[in-house]
């Protein structure tokens, strides 16, 4: 009886996991094999060993894009993490028509990247931008630049437009975190006198474990991913002042016809999103069981 | 299950079954990155009267947008079942692929033709490797400095010849609040305008083109002066502020209002403009540096190949002879009001601008294509940020010149 359901399920997912073998492992496993090679995507592969990865460690613009995804990395887990917390703490409330904010913090993520990037694109538009004419009316005059275009703000001016794309997302599932908590329990801590602070501290926030895993886990994985907004507002620039790995991984396997030089920086981009997800995760585990 | 594989394998053969006897015609596949409407239909209507001509030819024209063609190129030559006629940019761009001999040699159709005739002389070098030919240019643009005449009237301005005519006018313009010169570097070509037309001023043709073939080295003092010269108009704040925050069009914006005089730009910035704007643009060469030094411009020359697996080399031949002649020429510049390679098109076929265009560069000693054209593509972007590099920190610009060395030794040397 339990070999014949093995036998069915195999059979189900035969198709199922051939294609995701051909279609997602498959090319993974490759771009691991160009990342070792010398590729311009023309003459065949020639396989150069670790070469790839020893010239990415002396290539001034893939530190500078790994330190820039750092920081987008720092500020995506402060920001929006924070902020989407407090919004979904508010929004939990039966105050008047919170469905009408609710909607309004998470249209932006209806959004797709492209177009928000084009959009605060316009925004930040130095002669007649919303935020410059904006400041100058205020009479912050010395505060208006180029947004896009002055290489000690440009990152920042990006990583703004992400936050606000990405807040609307962490409230919802905080949202939906906040109401698997039983009543009860949060009526009981008011009985017993807790203040609304310890009430947040001590019970609300452990009791939000599963979903702070999971918006942390999220927003790791954007930090890392960004790539759509980069490319659209500034295409890493000026002089990679704004790049990450994902858009220098694009710039050196697709417009630069280096596919081993790209493939290697695929196979660090992985490799680091996988460090920071499994260390996450162990902590969790680590916690849970303790 | 079975039935219905059977049924697919069976239609699947009668689909290659079919094509195979529905084809009585030869079948010539031509791959475009001619993707804007105008250019397009010019292609549709060579194509056409090419069909007319030749009935026993199907030509099948397949259009991929710019950015995709050069990626997908790759993929095509580099299979077994190529198309028979791809376009492409003359310099570097094509001899990176004739390098590797992946392209038919035409030197024949060269001759049968007589485009060493037909054609300035200038368009040989573009078009030959090791004395045979590969290229088949069709049509070019110039680049100068484009100006609104309305505003170098208002303050008596004269076309500057001269690097100090140049600067007189620069200083001129903004005493009068107007920007001397717009420019959007946002996507960095605009800025390597600058670099190509300095160099060439101050160094020649001859260097430049070393320089993009990685023999002479960046952080040569030769090369340091072309961002001397850059830096008198940048210390001076005769380029549009904020430059790195927009695209070349969004740059023409200024110049079309009023607010800018000058744009460093290819002839396609009369198709940018609105049509009373068109009217008001003139423009000049750019100015000389150093009289000794051989007047050399850039003219990107765009053109057709036939990859060396084509399946039918004779047709394409037969096309590119078509698209080389006077007539194929004529169809296609009266289009897109490029200007044709061919010499026997009369003057007068162009617009006074154009004629004007035209007249420059056959006064012109040395051409070039344009710096992400003449050398390796990855080389161009590192070069390209070297430059906005440069612009935001002048200060910087030993430590930018010897790390673009650095890199594009590497690159040379790969």
């Amino acid at each position: 009886m339990k070999s014949n359901r093995n036998k069915t399920a195999w059979f189900f997912l035969t198709g199922p996991l051939v294609l995701y073998l051909g279609w997602v492992i498959g090319p993974s496993l490759y771009t691991v094999y160009l990342s070792l090679t010398k590729y311009d995507g023309l003459s065949s592969p020639e396989f150069i060993g670790l070469k790839n990865f020893y010239r990415l460690f002396q290539d001034p613009v893939f530190i500078t894009s790994l330190v820039n995804n750092i920081k987008w990395l720092l500020s995506f887990l402060v920001i929006p993490v924070v902020l989407g917390l407090v919004l979904a703490l508010l929004l939990n409330n039966q105050i008047k028509g919170n469905k009408l904010f609710k909607a309004a913090i998470y249209s932006p993520m209806i959004l797709s990247p492209i177009v928000i990037g084009l959009l605060w694109g316009w925004i930040y538009e130095p002669a007649g931008g919303l935020l410059n004419s904006t400041l100058s009316v205020i009479g912050l005059n010395y505060l208006t630049r180029g947004w896009l275009s002055d290489p000690e703000v440009v990152l920042y001016a990006i990583i703004a437009a992400a936050v606000w794309r990405h807040v609307g997302y962490v409230m919802i599932l905080f949202l939906a975190g906040l109401k698997t908590i039983p009543l009860v329990v949060i009526e009981a801590a008011r009985v017993d006198g807790a203040s609304g602070w310890k009430k947040f501290w001590h019970i609300i926030l452990p009791m939000l474990r599963p979903a702070t895993v999971i918006v942390f886990v999220v927003t790791i994985i954007q930090s890392f991913r960004a790539f759509d907004m980069v490319n659209s507002m500034t295409e890493g620039g000026p002089f990679n002042s704004s790049n990450v790995l994902a858009n220098l991984m694009y710039i050196e396997a697709f417009k630069n016809y280096r596919m081993g030089y790209g493939g290697s920086i695929a196979v660090i981009l992985f490799l680091l999103m996988f460090a920071f997800i499994v260390f996450y995760l162990k902590q969790i585990m680590k916690n849970e069981v303790d | 299950m079975k039935k219905s594989f059977l049924s697919l394998t069976l239609l699947i053969l009668l689909v290659i079954g079919g094509s195979a006897f529905a084809e009585t015609k030869d079948v010539l596949v031509v791959n475009s990155y001619m993707s804007d409407p105008v250019p397009k239909e010019a292609l549709a209507e060579l194509v056409k009267a090419f069909e007319e001509a030749n009935p026993e030819i199907d030509v099948q024209v397949s259009t991929t947008a710019h950015e995709d063609f050069k990626k997908a190129l790759r993929i095509w030559l580099s299979s077994d079942n190529p198309p028979d006629v791809i376009t492409w940019f003359a310099g570097n761009r094509a001899k990176y692929f004739i390098d590797k001999g992946l392209i038919l040699e035409i030197t024949d159709v060269w001759q049968e033709e007589n485009l060493d005739e037909k054609f300035p002389r200038a368009f040989r070098s573009i078009s030959f490797v090791d004395d045979e030919a590969y290229f088949m240019p069709n049509n070019w643009y110039w680049w100068s400095v484009f100006y609104r005449k309305s505003i170098f009237e208002q303050y008596g301005l004269e076309e500057p010849a001269t690097w100090e005519e140049f600067l007189q006018v620069c200083q001129t313009l903004q005493d009068n609040g107007v920007i001397p010169i717009t420019i959007g570097t946002k996507f960095r070509w605009t800025a390597a305008a600058w670099f190509d037309y300095l160099n060439l001023r101050i160094n020649g043709q001859e260097f430049h083109l070393r320089l993009m073939e990685g023999k002479v080295s960046y952080n040569d003092p030769r090369v340091k002066q072309v961002f001397t010269y850059w830096r008198q108009l940048l210390d001076r704040g005769y380029f549009l502020e904020n430059a790195a925050a927009y695209s070349w069009q969004e740059g023409v914006r200024f110049l079309a209002n009023g607010e800018a005089a000058m744009y460093l730009m290819g002839q396609f910035i009369l198709d940018a403009v609105p049509a009373e704007v068109a009217a008001d643009l003139d423009f000049f060469r750019f100015p000389v540096i150093d009289p000794t030094v051989p007047l050399a411009e850039d003219t990107p020359t765009d053109g057709y190949m036939i990859p060396r697996k084509a399946k039918n080399p004779e047709l394409a031949k037969k096309f590119l002879k078509f698209l080389a002649s006077k007539e194929g020429q004529l169809i296609f510049i009266e289009k897109t009001g490029r200007i044709g390679v061919n010499n026997q098109i009369p003057l007068d076929r162009y617009t006074p601008l154009t004629q004007k265009g035209v007249k420059m560069i056959e006064a012109t000693d040395a051409l070039a294509q344009f710096y992400d054209r003449d050398t390796l593509p990855s080389v161009a972007d590192k070069g390209m940020n070297a430059f906005m590099e440069f612009w935001a920190y002048p200060d910087r610009i030993d430590l930018i010149l010897d790390n673009l060395e650095r890199e594009s030794q590497l690159i040379f040397t790969e």
